[in-house]
């Protein structure tokens, strides 16, 4: 009887599609090593029982050598080997490094469905496996999936009751490297190709020179699209709805509305000349909703259309390689490029996926780096927002002054941190091609996420600064904050309302700039502070988590003591 | 005979694993990712001075810090 159903396989093998297309619960699958940091769960039907699934993160071999690899060993062995089933997933353009896995797991005696995925993708690099004859060998069933289209799920499901578990053996791994030998000498058969356009694509992009030039328009290449893309959305979708079709109905419902009283405050806010500014009125209904849907949604869909396209594409751990050189004065190796990259996204993926790094160190430096350098998405928007009528040159030293902090704070953790940082050793995948279909999915899906955790968040907290605002509550606490923010940064006392509410949210923080008649300079200095200040609450959540106790008091202390040195900084440089 | 490592061969040489320094664990982490002693490999690049190599082992293209590929002592062919 099996109660439970393991996946497991090396990393980036496709184990989070396998699992997707078992249980129809929808994860985050890209193309590197290292996607699944948490283990995911969901049910799949077998002869009217539902049986969990558990989708492990991946791991090379039963011995591990990661914080991910141990969490994946580790739940394998919390059951009985009778009650599982083991569906070992194994890429087939790879067989050979993936068998070790694959041996392990029958040696130790656990029950095994092989599943061999990416058959599609195998046949078109000339590489052809004779699934019989390894069955044979394995002495398990094998079968050939392409989970990206859905071939041989089907079969999957109705095989798993055959996996049994057969009496075991304890060879070395260098052993079983001779036994995988004789096995990929059986059952594989390799086409003898010519160097195919992709191939050369894939050597010339982790050569220094190419792949340098590479980097470096494949960046700017991205920056301009999510630019050309978010404007586009706004200036073509969202401006227009709120502008033509909104803002008409709510002009209607304020002068219907005799008392301009607490409600309307709450609601409309204030009128800017006599009329509804969505970016200043400051209401439940007016900017609340413009923030979230007029200025950082389109940014959103953007971002991580482009993010999606490369991380599907397999380019993330090719820009790793180039930067290792840098990222390892940072205390960091080239892999931390992930996380940073999540992180300009949102920073909680961000933080949550700097455990693809090896040491607690390189955890810490991480999430620090990103949690004072690296703004998300919601943030970035609004800065366009704010700066971008100014002219490229203030978004642009946002931009710098954080690049320049990340350098900096790096180096200095990196020599005054005990300990040194790990080597660098990774697979690089090769290019692949993601179905439209499944790259929609995973857009709509994160898009989705954005919009189901922030919307509330947003809508309760303009709600809840407003309270604050009509009562005067915040008087209090500017009046304690007022000598700091005046003398040190050089901004008006409204501002510590601004710079609080950036715990919250980033977005709704920079548009509490947005009405307090800033000169350009003491709104480049806000929307700076705003992006080293402090995480929002989210993120420090999961900072709390990851880092524990004493980390995240540590990391907090360096984002305070940063964020007064370069908000000084700035202020008496720039403003006097 | 003179024992080389990755990092000082040149791109494109063919060569055979003959062993991996620095302790256990490395070596067993590369052994799981299919880089063991015999093995035939080939280097593709090696990024600016102190950056890593990329090598080719069977079908997988891995890159190794440049501490790393100092440690994978390898003959020619």
């Amino acid at each position: 009887m099996i109660k439970k159903i393991y996946l497991i396989g090396n990393p980036n093998v496709g184990k989070s599609v396998i699992f997707s297309r078992l249980t129809g619960v929808q994860v985050i699958s890209s193309n590197y090593p290292g996607t699944t940091v948490e283990v995911a769960k969901g049910y799949l039907r077998l002869d009217n029982e539902k049986v969990e699934v558990v989708d492990l993160p991946g791991t090379y071999s039963l011995d591990p050598t990661s914080k991910a690899e141990e969490v994946s060993v580790s739940l394998l062995k919390e059951f009985p080997k009778e009650e599982i089933a083991v569906i070992n997933i194994v890429d087939s353009t790879n067989l050979e490094r993936n068998l070790l896995l694959t041996l392990q797991l029958i040696g130790e005696g656990f029950p095994v469905v092989v599943c061999m995925n990416m058959c599609d993708d195998a046949g078109h690099r000339g590489v052809h496996i004779n699934i019989a004859k390894l069955e044979e060998l394995l002495e398990a069933p094998v079968i050939s999936t392409c989970a990206l289209t859905g071939v041989g799920i089907k079969l999957l499901t109705e095989r798993i009751k055959e996996a049994a578990s057969v009496p075991g053996d304890k060879l070395t791994h260098q052993e079983r490297w001779l036994e995988i030998g004789k096995i990929i000498e059986e059952v594989q058969h390799l086409e003898h190709r010519h160097h195919t356009f992709r191939e050369i694509m894939e050597d010339a992009s982790v050569r220094p020179v190419t792949g340098l030039i590479m980097a470096g328009a494949i960046i700017y290449a991205a920056f301009k699209i999510v630019r050309f893309i978010g404007e586009g959305i706004i200036n073509h979708i969202t401006d227009p709805v709120f502008i033509n079709i909104y803002q008409p109905i709510l002009g209607k419902l304020s002068t219907y509305w005799q008392e301009k009283g607490f409600w309307f405050h709450l609601l409309i806010g204030d009128l800017i000349n006599g009329k509804i500014d969505f970016k200043q009125s400051l209401g439940v209904l007016t900017t609340a909703p413009y923030i979230e849907f007029g200025m950082v949604l389109p940014y959103v869909v953007s971002f991580y259309f482009i993010l999606s396209l490369l991380e599907d594409i397999g380019y993330l751990p090719r820009l790793a390689v180039l930067l290792d050189n840098l990222l390892h004065r940072l205390g960091l190796h080239g892999y931390a490029v992930i996380p940073v990259l999540l992180g300009f996204g949102c920073n909680v993926p961000g933080i949550l996926s700097t455990r693809v790094l090896e040491s607690k160190r390189e955890r810490f430096i991480a999430s620090t780096i990103i949690s004072i350098g690296v703004p998300c998405v919601p943030l970035q928007a609004m800065i366009f927002g704010l700066l971008g009528k100014f002219g490229g040159f203030y978004v642009g030293g946002v931009y710098l002054v954080l690049f320049s902090l990340v350098i900096i704070l790096g180096i200095i953790l990196n020599r005054s941190l005990p300990g040194y940082s790990p080597e660098f050793l990774l697979e690089i995948p090769p290019y692949r091609f993601p179905p439209l279909l499944m790259f929609w999915k995973k857009l709509y899906f994160r898009v989705r996420g954005f919009l189901v955790e922030a919307t509330p968040v947003v809508l309760l907290g303009v709600c809840f600064i407003n309270i604050l605002l009509y009562f005067k509550l915040f008087d209090f606490v500017t009046a304690i904050f007022a000598p700091i923010i005046h003398d040190l940064f050089g901004l008006p006392k409204e501002a510590v309302v601004a710079l609080a509410i950036g715990f919250f949210r980033k977005d709704v923080a920079v548009g509490m700039l947005m009405p307090l008649g800033l000169s350009v300079n003491q709104l480049f200095i806000g929307a700076t502070l705003l992006a080293i200040s402090f995480p929002c609450v989210a993120s420090f959540v999961v900072l709390a988590k990851e880092l524990g106790l004493k980390g995240v008091i540590k990391s907090t202390l360096i984002m305070i003591g940063i964020s007064i040195i370069v908000g000084a900084l700035l202020h008496f440089t720039i403003l006097r | 005979m003179k024992r080389i490592s990755l990092v000082q061969i040149k791109s494109n040489e063919k060569v055979k694993i003959l062993e991996i320094l620095g302790g256990s664990n490395l070596e067993s982490k590369l052994l799981s990712m299919g880089v063991y002693k015999g093995k035939p490999v080939v280097k593709l690049s090696h990024i600016g001075l102190k950056g890593p190599v990329v090598i080719k082992a069977g079908r997988s293209i891995l890159a190794l810090g440049h501490s790393v590929a100092e440690k994978v002592i390898v003959e020619r062919e």
